[in-house]
């Protein structure tokens, strides 16, 4: 398989995580959006807006695509906990919804 | 963080345009225009995440109808715009315009698919409706499949495409192939309604035009082959272009048209049908039909019918021809040619179908039993073997052999009558030593012995052992005579039967023995006696053969001749005698009248074996005539053998008499028959007793109900059994 070129995502304030294709594709959203045939324009400039989206939150998000990138398929029994800051779970919890994660 | 607890607020999620009374309509709005830019091919320039944020929104703000609705009417709109396009088409194009359409269809509605995938998730799922997906399959099945001018349109041209390809023209594949698929992809009711049904039923109308067509032209192998090739091509056109449910069904049609409705034609068929091809020895062509014909309801049984008719009926001319009923061995050979014909035939064309192995079977049982001497030829044909068929065979070769008699024999319903010749011809066989090998006599008697079991050859296992307990005692009395110092004037060899096993010693046949044989057999009879006190010896001399010295010619020519013990008491009269009269002769040796006849024409009468000169010289022996030694006697051999009585085919007289005795000793084994059944079920009905009885004697004869009637009468009689008082037609057992 060719290696896929990393995916900038970009938060409401404008900052930038670039993160690997596969990290990026943990959410369904994000993939469809790369996978989509016709030329959107994610797909095109291999970068995406999240109006929405808060730098934080965004961060965390990126964090836990490489979480669950390591972990989802190891048959290892101790599994870090993935912390969440508590005042940040609800917007979180929207972002990945959003996200289909 | 004592004494100041971390005070947790959820706040709302915030939305911007929430209170916005016009945000369902414009954000409507900006998704429609993207659905259409997506129809139309032109969505590079869009951003799927503000899309997928907006239809998101919506859906999370409780707008999921209105979505949901605006995407239907937006597609039914395009969809209706679509099929006027593919309407406008002409000719061929129409199917390739469907296919274009079809396939940017499914394009767009993966796209308007992916960026309201949150609809998708959570929208239909809550409310039950259709997902985008096959929203989008079910608007194209409703606006443009169903489209009333493009259903019957498309119909047509995919009929008309199957015709023209049956018809030999070369089709496109791909744009059928994509065609059923669409319709596969609406689902199987689609395929079913819209094509497949129509579909059948044109294939049925097609080809029971072309099987009326090619019955009248074609001969049965061609139409089986222009079947089987039909057949074949429907295969290879579903998997080429129709959805795979198609074959079994399709299959079932072109059978029906093509064999089910004209099989009956087809194995009726003059010159060229089931019986022709038979005696054409036609496997392939048979076992084409056999393939065809298995794949229809009551292919098989026709076909299966038919043989056994045919073999029925050439059975019964082969079994009843009298010009072949001259050479019994022949007949039978005859016979397992045909067998093996049919064995070969059921193996390559019929796949060795074990109910094509059951026709055969009771076709061979049929028309055998019509003949009322088969027991007797199928007896003449093993015997022949035994005498001179086997020599030089290897064992397995032998087996082979007797193998097929035995079928044969498996076949005869009056087995009894069988066993009633073989015994005839292996006494025969026994007692002149010309069975050519012992290995295969008991080969085959034990072959009989599983047949049939052990009671049907006893008698034959005691002739076998009275032969070589005759050897035995031969060896032991020669020991004797050199023990006491006697000495024979002669070479002697004497066989002891048991009496009442042997088919030869119920009649009493004997004569009076020269005088040198005289001393011969009292010496024996001593000897014998002398071993075995209380025991009866009967001599049977018109069994016996004697190998004689004899000189022509004034003593110029010797020969040895090889005779029987009657012919031998013949010749030794001249001796003493230079010519004797009939009745001389009769005086002396008291051998009865007619055997005396045939042993002096056997002598006097036969071309080239005259040694005796008779006068007058007439082919029959009359009382009166005179007879002397024929001095002129030449052969270029040295050992003269004269006509031996060997197995023959029965005349009349004999065969009734055989037929008799067989009769007779059927009257004892149907009694003990009635009286074991009745003794276990001591009341029974007339007709189940007939049956039980019939059924318990199948092994041996097949008894016919008068007779076994008859057995019954004579039972009540003598007070075996006896007539229920109230119910006349039920036998009592009395003990």
């Amino acid at each position: 398989m060719a290696e896929k070129k990393a995916v900038k995502l970009i938060s409401a304030e404008g900052f930038e995580f670039i993160v690997d294709h596969d990290a990026a594709c943990v959410s369904n959203t994000i993939k469809n959006m790369l996978s989509s045939q016709g030329n959107f324009i994610e797909n095109e400039l291999g970068e995406i807006r999240f109006p929405e989206i808060s730098t934080p939150v965004l961060e965390v998000v990126c964090k836990s695509f490489y979480f669950k990138l390591r972990y989802a398929n190891t048959a290892s029994k101790n599994i870090p906990e993935f912390k969440v800051a508590p005042e940040m779970a609800l917007e979180l919890l929207m972002a990945a919804n959003y996200l289909d994660m | 963080m004592a004494g100041k607890p971390k005070k947790f607020k959820i706040e709302p999620f915030k939305h911007p345009l929430k209170l916005d009374p016009n945000y369902a309509d414009n954000t409507w709005q900006l998704l429609e225009s993207a659905i259409h830019e997506i129809n139309s091919h032109n969505a590079s320039g869009l951003s799927f995440e503000e899309l997928y944020r907006n239809a998101y929104n919506m859906v999370v703000n409780k707008y999921g109808d209105r979505l949901y609705r605006g995407l239907m009417e937006t597609e039914t709109a395009h969809l209706s715009k679509v099929a006027g396009r593919i309407e406008a088409a002409q000719g061929d194009g129409f199917l390739r315009a469907l296919k274009a359409e079809w396939e940017n269809h499914n394009k767009s509605v993966q796209m308007i698919r992916d960026i309201l995938m949150y609809m998708d998730r959570i929208y239909v799922k809550h409310q039950n409706k259709a997902t985008v997906h096959q929203l989008g399959l079910d608007l194209w099945r409703d606006v443009v499949v169903r489209n009333r001018r493009i259903r019957e349109r498309l119909l047509s041209m995919l009929l008309d495409m199957v015709q023209r390809e049956r018809q030999g023209d070369i089709v496109d594949k791909g744009l059928f192939r994509a065609m059923t698929q669409m319709l596969v992809d609406l689902g199987q009711p689609v395929y079913c309604e819209d094509f497949e049904a129509p579909f059948l039923e044109r294939t049925s109308e097609f080809y029971r035009a072309e099987a009326a067509e090619y019955i009248s032209s074609c001969d049965c192998p061609a139409y089986l082959a222009h079947a089987e090739r039909r057949l074949a091509e429907e295969v290879e056109r579903v998997a080429a272009y129709l959805d795979a449910s198609t074959e079994a069904k399709v299959i079932k049609v072109v059978e029906n048209e093509l064999v089910s409705r004209q099989m009956r034609a087809l194995a009726d068929m003059e010159n060229s049908g089931v019986v022709p091809m038979l005696q054409q020895d036609k496997y392939a062509d048979l076992g084409r039909m056999y393939g065809l014909f298995r794949r229809v309801e009551g292919g098989l049984d026709l076909l299966r019918t038919t043989m056994g008719n045919h073999l029925k009926e050439t059975g019964k001319a082969l079994v009843m021809d009298p010009e072949r009923q001259k050479e019994p061995v022949e007949w039978v050979q005859r016979l397992l040619q045909e067998k093996e014909k049919y064995d070969l035939l059921i193996a390559r064309a019929f796949g060795s179908d074990k109910s094509f192995v059951a026709a055969l079977n009771s076709a061979f049982e049929h028309f055998l039993n019509l003949n009322v001497r088969s027991p007797e030829y199928i007896s003449l044909f093993m015997d022949d073997k035994l005498r001179k068929g086997l020599k030089g065979m290897s064992e397995d070769d032998i087996e082979v052999v007797l193998d097929k008699g035995i079928m044969l024999f498996r076949y005869l319903q009056e087995k009894d009558v069988f066993e009633k010749y073989y015994k005839q011809h292996l006494a025969k066989r026994l007692l002149h030593g010309r069975s050519s090998s012992e290995d295969a006599e008991q080969l085959l008697l034990t072959k009989l012995k599983t047949e049939c079991g052990y009671q049907f050859t006893s008698k034959l296992e005691t002739m076998f052992g009275d032969i070589k307990l005759s050897r035995e005692k031969m060896a032991d009395f020669k020991e004797y005579l050199r023990q006491r110092g006697t000495e024979l004037a002669m070479d002697m060899s004497v066989q002891v039967l048991t009496s009442g096993m042997w088919p030869q010693t119920t009649a009493s046949t004997t004569c009076n023995l020269p005088r040198e044989l005289e001393q011969c057999s009292t010496e024996f009879a001593a000897y014998y006696l002398h071993a075995n006190s209380g025991r009866r010896l009967t001599w049977q001399t018109g069994l016996g053969t004697a190998d004689i010295k004899a000189v022509f010619g004034g003593g110029t020519r010797k020969h040895e001749i090889q005779c029987s013990t009657y012919q031998m008491a013949v010749l030794m009269l001249f001796n003493d005698a230079e010519a004797l009269t009939y009745e001389d002769i009769e005086a002396a040796t008291a051998i009865p009248e007619d055997d005396l006849k045939r042993v002096l024409q056997s002598l006097a009468c036969v071309k080239g074996k005259a040694v005796l000169r008779k006068e007058p010289m007439s082919k029959d022996v009359r009382p009166g005539d005179r007879f002397s030694v024929n001095d002129a006697f030449t052969s270029k051999l040295y050992k003269v053998k004269i006509g031996m009585v060997t197995a023959q085919r029965e005349n009349e007289s004999e065969k009734a008499e055989t037929r008799e005795k067989v009769e007779e000793d059927r009257k004892p084994q149907i009694e003990a028959a009635i009286v074991r059944i009745m003794k276990s079920r001591k009341r029974l009905g007339h007709n189940e007793l007939i049956g039980e009885v019939t059924r318990q004697l199948a092994a041996r004869f097949l008894p016919q109900p008068q007779v076994i009637k008859k057995r019954i009468e004579s039972l009540i009689d003598r007070e075996f059994l006896e007539r229920d008082s109230t119910d006349r037609s039920t036998y009592v057992y009395l003990a």
